[in-house]
């Protein structure tokens, strides 16, 4: 079945839609480490946030896939400053999500194509993207795609008694 | 004062008092002429080496020379024994017997009951490919869901010879069988149909799968779990994408109208509802059924007690019906398709066995019901002469897809599926008729009277 899917720079009208895939997402990356588990402030938190992120386009990447008149899909890259490395700027996909409906239809690759023009656009000369370590589909889906592993970032809580 | 037994009591006591009889149910009997002990010089050192050399030089000739070609191992870690649940691998083993000796008297199969004492399905996996030298084929049995699903695509990816999970494949290739037969009888067509699969286990995953292979329209299927109909919307998609990707496909591939709720909204106008889901008679309600299309098609499968008992199917308007269990008419049976599968996919000394080879299985046990009618749709285990049938069918549809290492015509398979079975049977029937195997009929009279 032939879907119309545009890619475009998100909307306060997406918000909504928005919150709903970041749910989602975050449940997801909950089943993967229980330190990562959903806060209950998550919805306004993410609603904040959002707001701020359509204030601050020199700072993000915020687009969404609107296919047949739903928002299905959105990516998030939040630009960061590498004090101590060349290139010295980061376009990092903070938030990536497709509703299942829409998957395997090519969304995800249009949304991250988009995001890296605009990143390069923007100066940005290196791509990067964050997700829970335990996640296999997302580490094949990127290692397919040529990314390799930069960083690790280890965790641990800190009432242990030791 | 006689005490009232149910069906199901009387066979669990009969079931006990023979294993301690018998202690097991088939043995390793020799199948070579011993005339005197010289003879081992040819069986066994000197002689032998010889027969070692051919296949160290070419081990493909482990089917022709040894026993390998008929021996199927029964592999499980026993972690969902019949409704048991996770017993555990000693505890697994009378039931793996008792399919050995299903495999060995209805199929001519030499089958070996192997359960382990692991953890992993990478241990499991590490086992299979160890065994592959000694047999033609695994029949994976009892094992928990997700795990059962990786075990057999992976092992049927990784080994080269046909990997078979019965919970799935077994009870899909009769389900489709039957529901070929339901068909005929009111009137439907598979593109049109629309089927309700209730409960989301490993027999219904793979129904989907095969009816989707077979020529059914995966969009009118509806796949319903204990958490209502699956949908791509659902909350629990990303986990499943994670954690059961299989299931986490059809709910992408199926339910095209996007239908949300329960199992009372997926039978609404639904044609056919296949049923593996919960063993109390009442689960599926009348009222469900009427709501369904004209001469709906009810498959109530859970074992020992289908959803829905037959006569409150018919009462609420289904026009055939069909059950687990075969005091009703109509007894989806795995035991009607593995022991045929394996001795065609063995005779034809297959590489691997796949949704082709499962389609033409349950096409040819469709055919052998010649007219089918509402209490008629699938075959008896009493029908002898659909097992080689069905075998010849198979093999020479593998050799057709060119699985086959050892090819041939459905005639030639045929006259030797026959024979295999055929010569089994009157050597056991031999030994039963010697007083070497023991009639067990005064051993369950005893248990009858406790």
């Amino acid at each position: 079945m032939e879907r119309k899917i545009e890619i475009r720079n998100a909307k306060e009208s997406d918000i909504d839609s928005i919150l709903g895939m970041i749910a989602r997402l975050k449940k997801l990356n909950e089943e993967f480490d229980t330190r990562m588990r959903v806060s209950p402030m998550m919805e306004e938190n993410a609603r904040n946030h959002l707001v701020d992120v359509m204030k601050h386009h020199e700072d993000y990447v915020f687009l969404v896939a609107e296919i047949a008149g739903k928002t299905g899909g959105f990516i998030k890259a939040d630009i960061v400053h590498r004090i101590y490395y060349d290139p010295e700027k980061e376009g990092r996909i903070s938030e990536f999500y497709v509703m299942p409906e829409f998957r395997r239809l090519g969304v995800g690759g249009m949304l991250l194509n988009r995001a890296k023009k605009i990143l390069h656009s923007k100066g940005v000369g290196l791509i990067a993207v964050e997700f829970p370590s335990q996640n296999m589909i997302a580490s094949n889906f990127y290692r397919k795609l040529g990314f390799v592993g930069l960083t690790s970032i280890f965790g641990k809580e800190t009432d242990s008694q030791e | 004062m006689e005490k009232e037994f149910s069906d199901t009591a009387k066979y669990n006591e009969a079931a006990v008092i023979v294993s301690e009889s018998y202690k097991g149910k088939t043995r390793v009997i020799p199948k070579v002429p011993i005339r005197d002990l010289s003879d081992f010089s040819i069986y066994y050192t000197p002689g032998i080496a010889e027969v070692s050399r051919r296949i160290a030089a070419d081990p493909g000739m482990s089917f022709e020379l040894t026993g390998r070609w008929n021996s199927v191992a029964i592999l499980t870690d026993g972690t969902r024994v019949l409704g048991l649940g996770n017993v555990g691998p000693h505890a697994a083993m009378p039931v793996m017997e008792g399919k050995a000796l299903i495999f060995n008297y209805l199929g001519g199969v030499n089958a070996v009951p192997i359960t382990m004492m692991i953890r992993s399905s990478d241990e499991f996996m590490a086992v299979a490919r160890a065994l592959e030298p000694s047999f033609g084929g695994y029949n994976l049995e009892d094992i928990e869901s997700p795990k059962c699903f990786f075990l057999l695509q992976n092992l049927q990816k990784e080994l080269n010879i046909p990997v078979w999970h019965d919970d799935q494949l077994g009870t899909a290739s009769i389900t489709l069988a039957g529901l070929t037969n339901a068909l005929k009888v009111t009137g439907r067509r598979r593109e049109d149909s629309w089927i309700v699969l209730l409960g989301s286990g490993a027999a219904n995953i793979a129904t989907a799968t095969l009816l989707g292979s077979a020529g059914f329209d995966l969009g009118k299927i509806i796949l319903v779990d204990s958490h209502g109909i699956l949908h791509p919307e659902r909350e629990d998609m990303d986990s499943l994408m994670i954690n059961h990707p299989w299931k986490y496909d059809l709910a992408m591939k199926t339910n095209s109208e996007r239908i949300k709720g329960g199992a009372e909204e997926a039978l609404k106008g639904a044609d056919i509802v296949i049923s593996a889901a919960k063993s109390q008679p009442g689960f599926i309600k009348k009222e469900w059924i009427r709501s369904m299309n004209r001469d709906p098609i009810v498959f109530a499968l859970a074992n020992p007690l289908p959803e829905i008992w037959p006569n409150d199917a018919k009462e609420a308007g289904a026009s055939v019906v069909a059950t687990g269990r075969g005091d009703f008419p109509n007894q989806i049976n795995n035991s009607l398709v593995f022991p045929a599968v394996f001795r065609g996919v063995l005779d034809a000394r297959a590489k691997g066995v796949n949704m082709d080879v499962m389609v033409t299985a349950s096409n040819e046990i469709a055919a052998f019901v010649k007219v089918p009618s509402e209490d008629h749709i699938v075959p008896s285990m009493n029908d002898w002469e659909m097992y080689p049938q069905v075998a010849a069918a198979v093999a020479a549809k593998t050799s057709e897809i060119g699985l086959a290492r050892k090819n041939g015509t459905r005639g030639q398979f045929l006259s030797i599926a026959t024979d295999i079975i055929e010569e089994n049977r009157r050597f056991y029937q031999k030994a039963f008729d010697n007083g070497l195997i023991k009639d067990f009929r005064g051993v369950i009279e005893v248990g009858k009277k406790n």
